[in-house]
């Protein structure tokens, strides 16, 4: 949430409400797409690089899911290990919580990691097998955190599945450990995963500025960082509502000030740094920002001087699923690039708002129905791009239409300044490409030939 | 031989997948289809991520969208309601419902739903049909052959339980195995074609999943065998089934239209390329068309050439059961110790093999492949394979880290003869580094 100005001042936030999970609309049979809560839940915990994460269930929920999302790791690979109990016909007749006993045991004993989170699934939820017992008996018995996540897929969306992978950080781990030094200029990142290293790029910017970050939540985050999380001076909750939650639990519980805020665009990137100096309180870290900003907002300019010349007035299709849309919308205008569509599916009613603020009615705004929408939002819009995850690319491939993918499988950053160069120079090289011109041609051959006779 | 298995209680690093995702890919290789999950929306979304991130291709699915209450109250509703879209939709040629673990373990009884849908519908020139694929059981390779066998009986019951009025000599039908890229596909057609042999492929993805422009998207699959085709696979004259886990479904063709089947567990290496056209010759009554001797002996000559380092290297083979055969077979006949075969589950062929054979992850592959010269498996093998200090060669699916995956081609002499090469060079490079 921007932090509203009244009087001069910021306002921070307040905690007083929790943001409202509106009901989620009931997927259409026939016509569903996206993630379960599963993935979701899965999707905030495994950049928790040192811990184990072991799934309750039959093969398909980790088999087909897992090395699927590009969190990095600076260290330990621990999470990128796939564990299951990977049950058979004769454990869910008879019953599977001895077999995740000893699941528990045998990855504590040979791994030997600060903790295992333990992720229930359609199948255990519906035979109602006792995780969270068995959780608790284990970790009394082997002192080590054994924790559990109840997210089974079947009760709801992906963003669901966030934000109880939220409340089990609240419950379970934040508050259980102790950083060996803090400073005043602690700031945890919340709902940021590393992927293609961007929180690197994020965590050397604020360094310059003076600042430091106490958790990463969770992107290369580690078990014991994100237990001492309670001892932050702030809060960023990086365009991530389904995570909203966590943050606002932790100002009520530990007064730690929160705001949100995103590294997509100069623009952005600077706002977020002043928000957090200003949330440190501390003047000489404001001023060091303000300088940082000035500078590295004056050689992007420069550095982006030829892109800009060959993007300006380019029309894109952005298809996010929601959460970052009001994000890369600012990144892309900075640009000069149009936005004349938005997908709003997955998206709240101040992400709305957001995106309204930053493209109004010039746009289409695409609810739902993914592909079919996408396409016909190009072609009525007459859009040069489209610019969505992975799951849409090879629709946009299909229909020769330049594509850049900004979801979580892909392998360039684009958070920072540094990152606007990256997205910048992808969108270039994307539109300029040669094939585009070679598959709109037909064969030589092909074509009416004359024969000789 | 006996089959082994590790005695782990948890899958560390699976090498298995659940059986949906294989009828999910079966039914990618019928023309205007669309295969539903009835389940919660998870697992299409899995299975069209990874299948896409595999061929890098659009992946027609669907889901049953089931939540928590559905499941307890009425999982049918969600059925019909996914039934009355797709069809109202798209209507597609194909609508494959496939049951998750959660709709097996809710025991619900989907297949009646879906054959009072039918009726009451009165579908006629498509085809609705329904499979139970719980993930406790099996994985890719049983998923996918499953599928072709219940898409098998549904074209049979289309066509009406007739046999058919006529013969056609010259022409034979191809089931291939799921792990059969489509290049593969394409190629193992092409070579029966240059018989001059007419053949009728199901399912088919070397047209639905090779990568093509035509017209754009579809939720539905573009490619892939179009329905009537499949009628027409009761008036062959014989199934050629590719891969144990294709003799069940060219068995129902046997059993119900009296077509003999002829099966080969693997067309990768020497001897099985070798029988192959040789049994080609004798159905087609026609020689062998001059294109194979030259391929042979380009392939002996590459194996000469290969051998050198292929000599006293060890390997860990860990693959779906028909795909670790075949490739277990060529490696033989490349001098390769086989230090261990892994594969996800249990079939009836790996009780007959001389070989011995582990049901495993990929953790058993890397505690065997300490020492050993290459890991074969698919791309999640990528980071255990250093570890035990192997050199690693993706294969099987998913691979996502190598461009074309879904397009080499492994079988015939000449897919024999690229992978001769390509593992050879592999041992090359690694080999050359010392040792
Ligand atoms: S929907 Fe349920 S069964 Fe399917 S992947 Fe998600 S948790 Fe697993």
């Amino acid at each position: 949430m921007e932090p509203a100005v009244s009087n001069g001042r910021l306002e921070v936030s307040c905690g007083k409400k929790i943001p409202k999970s509106t009901p989620c609309p009931r997927p259409v049979p026939g016509e569903a797409s996206g993630g379960c809560s599963f993935d979701g839940a899965q999707i905030t915990l495994i950049p928790i690089a040192d811990a184990a994460h072991l799934v309750h269930g039959p093969i398909a929920c980790l088999g087909n899911s897992w090395e699927s999302r590009g969190s990095l790791s600076s260290g330990p690979e621990l999470s990128a290990y796939g564990f299951t109990t990977d049950l058979g016909e004769q454990d869910i007749i008879f019953g599977s919580e001895q077999k995740l006993h000893e699941s528990i045991r045998y990855i504590v004993s040979r791994f030997a990691p600060p903790a295992v989170f333990v992720y229930t699934t359609c199948v255990t939820a519906l035979t109602g097998e006792d995780i969270e017992g068995v959780c608790k008996a284990e970790s009394e018995q082997l002192g080590t955190p054994i924790i559990p996540v109840n997210s089974p897929g079947f009760v709801g969306s992906k963003n669901l599945g966030t934000r109880l992978a939220g409340d089990v950080l609240f419950q379970h781990i934040i508050g259980s450990t102790e950083p060996e030094q803090t400073t005043s200029h602690d700031i945890n990142l919340i709902g940021e995963y590393n992927i293609a290293g961007e929180m690197w790029h994020i965590e050397r910017l604020m360094q310059q500025a003076g600042m430091s970050i106490l958790s990463r939540i969770t992107g290369d985050g580690r078990f014991r960082e994100v237990g001492w999380a309670h001892r932050a001076k702030a809060n960023m909750v990086v365009c991530s509502r389904a995570l909203l939650g966590l943050a606002v639990q932790m100002e009520r519980k530990y007064g730690i000030p929160y705001f949100e805020g995103s590294f997509y665009g100069a623009k952005e990137t600077s706002y977020s740094l002043r928000q957090m100096a200003y949330l440190t309180g501390d003047r000489d870290v404001e001023r060091r920002v303000d300088k940082l900003a000035a500078r590295e907002e004056m050689r992007l300019s420069l550095e982006l001087e030829p892109y800009r010349k060959q993007l300006k007035g380019k029309r894109a299709v952005l298809y996010t699923g929601g959460v970052k849309s009001w994000s890369v919308i600012t990144a892309l205008q900075e640009l000069g690039i149009k936005v004349v569509g938005v997908g709003t599916n997955k998206s709240t009613a101040e992400d709305v708002s957001r995106i309204a603020d930053r493209i109004g009615d010039d746009a289409e705004y695409i609810p739902e129905g993914g592909a079919r929408q996408i396409l016909k939002t190009v072609r009525s819009r007459k859009a040069d791009m489209v610019i969505a995850g992975g799951r849409n690319m090879y629709m946009a491939l299909k229909e020769q239409i330049p594509f850049v993918d900004i979801n979580q499988e892909r392998h360039k950053a684009y958070a920072g300044y540094d990152g606007l160069l990256s997205l910048a120079k992808q969108l270039v090289h994307t539109l300029q490409h040669p094939v585009w011109e070679l598959t709109a041609k037909l064969a030589p051959w092909e074509e009416e030939t004359e024969f000789a006779d | 031989m006996p089959i082994k298995s590790a005695t782990k209680p948890v899958s560390v690093n699976p090498l298995k997948v659940g059986q949906p995702l294989g009828g999910v890919l079966a039914l990618q290789g019928m023309y205007r289809s669309m295969p539903l999950l009835h389940g919660a929306q998870g697992c299409s979304a899995f299975s069209k991520a990874l299948l896409t991130r595999h061929f890098r291709e659009p992946i027609a699915v669907q889901t049953s969208a089931l939540q928590e209450m559905d499941v307890i109250f009425d999982a049918d509703r969600n059925l019909e309601e996914a039934l009355d879209h797709i069809w109202s939709k798209h209507h597609p040629d194909v609508i494959g419902v496939i049951s998750t673990a959660l709709t097996e373990v809710a025991g619900v009884d989907f297949q009646s739903r879906v054959k009072a849908f039918k009726r009451e519908r009165a579908l006629k020139d498509s085809l609705l049909f329904s499979i139970s694929l719980p993930d406790f059981h099996g994985s890719l390779e049983t998923g996918y052959s499953s599928t072709v066998e219940s898409l098998m009986d549904a074209v049979l019951g289309l066509a009406g339980g007739k046999s058919p009025k006529k013969q056609r000599r010259t022409q034979v039908n191809l089931l291939p195995a799921s792990y059969l890229t489509a290049g593969d596909v394409m190629e193992i057609k092409d070579i029966i074609a240059s018989f001059g042999l007419e053949v009728i492929t199901l399912p088919d993805i070397s047209t639905s999943l090779s990568g093509h422009l035509l017209t754009g998207f579809s939720p539905l699959t573009r490619g892939g065998t179009p329905l009537d085709s499949a009628c027409q696979m009761l008036e062959s004259s014989c199934t050629i089934a590719i891969g144990a886990s294709m003799e069940r479904p060219a068995r129902r063709l046997t059993h119900a239209a009296g077509i003999p089947y002829h099966l080969f567990t693997g067309l990768s290496g020497l001897a099985a390329s070798d029988a192959f056209i040789h049994f080609l010759q004798k159905i087609s009554r026609e020689p062998a068309p001059v294109r194979f001797r030259w391929q042979r002996e380009n392939l002996l000559d590459s194996m000469l050439d290969a051998h050198f380092y292929y000599s006293g290297a060890s390997a860990v083979v860990a693959l779906e059961p028909d795909h670790m055969l075949s490739t277990a077979a060529w490696l033989e006949e490349m001098g390769v110790e086989l230090k261990r075969l892994i594969t996800p589950c249990s079939t009836p062929a790996l009780q007959k093999t001389e070989r011995e054979v582990w049901i495993g992850d990929l953790d058993d592959a890397e505690e065997s492949a300490q020492g050993v010269d290459l890991w074969i498996s698919n791309s999640h093998g990528r980071k255990g394979a250093p570890r035990a200090g192997a050199s690693f060669v993706p294969a099987g699916l998913p691979v996502y880290d190598e461009l074309g995956a879904h397009t080499s081609v492994s079988v015939g002499y000449r897919g024999t003869m690229e992978w001769v090469n390509k593992v050879g060079n592999v041992l090359l490079t690694e080999r050359g580094k010392g040792g």
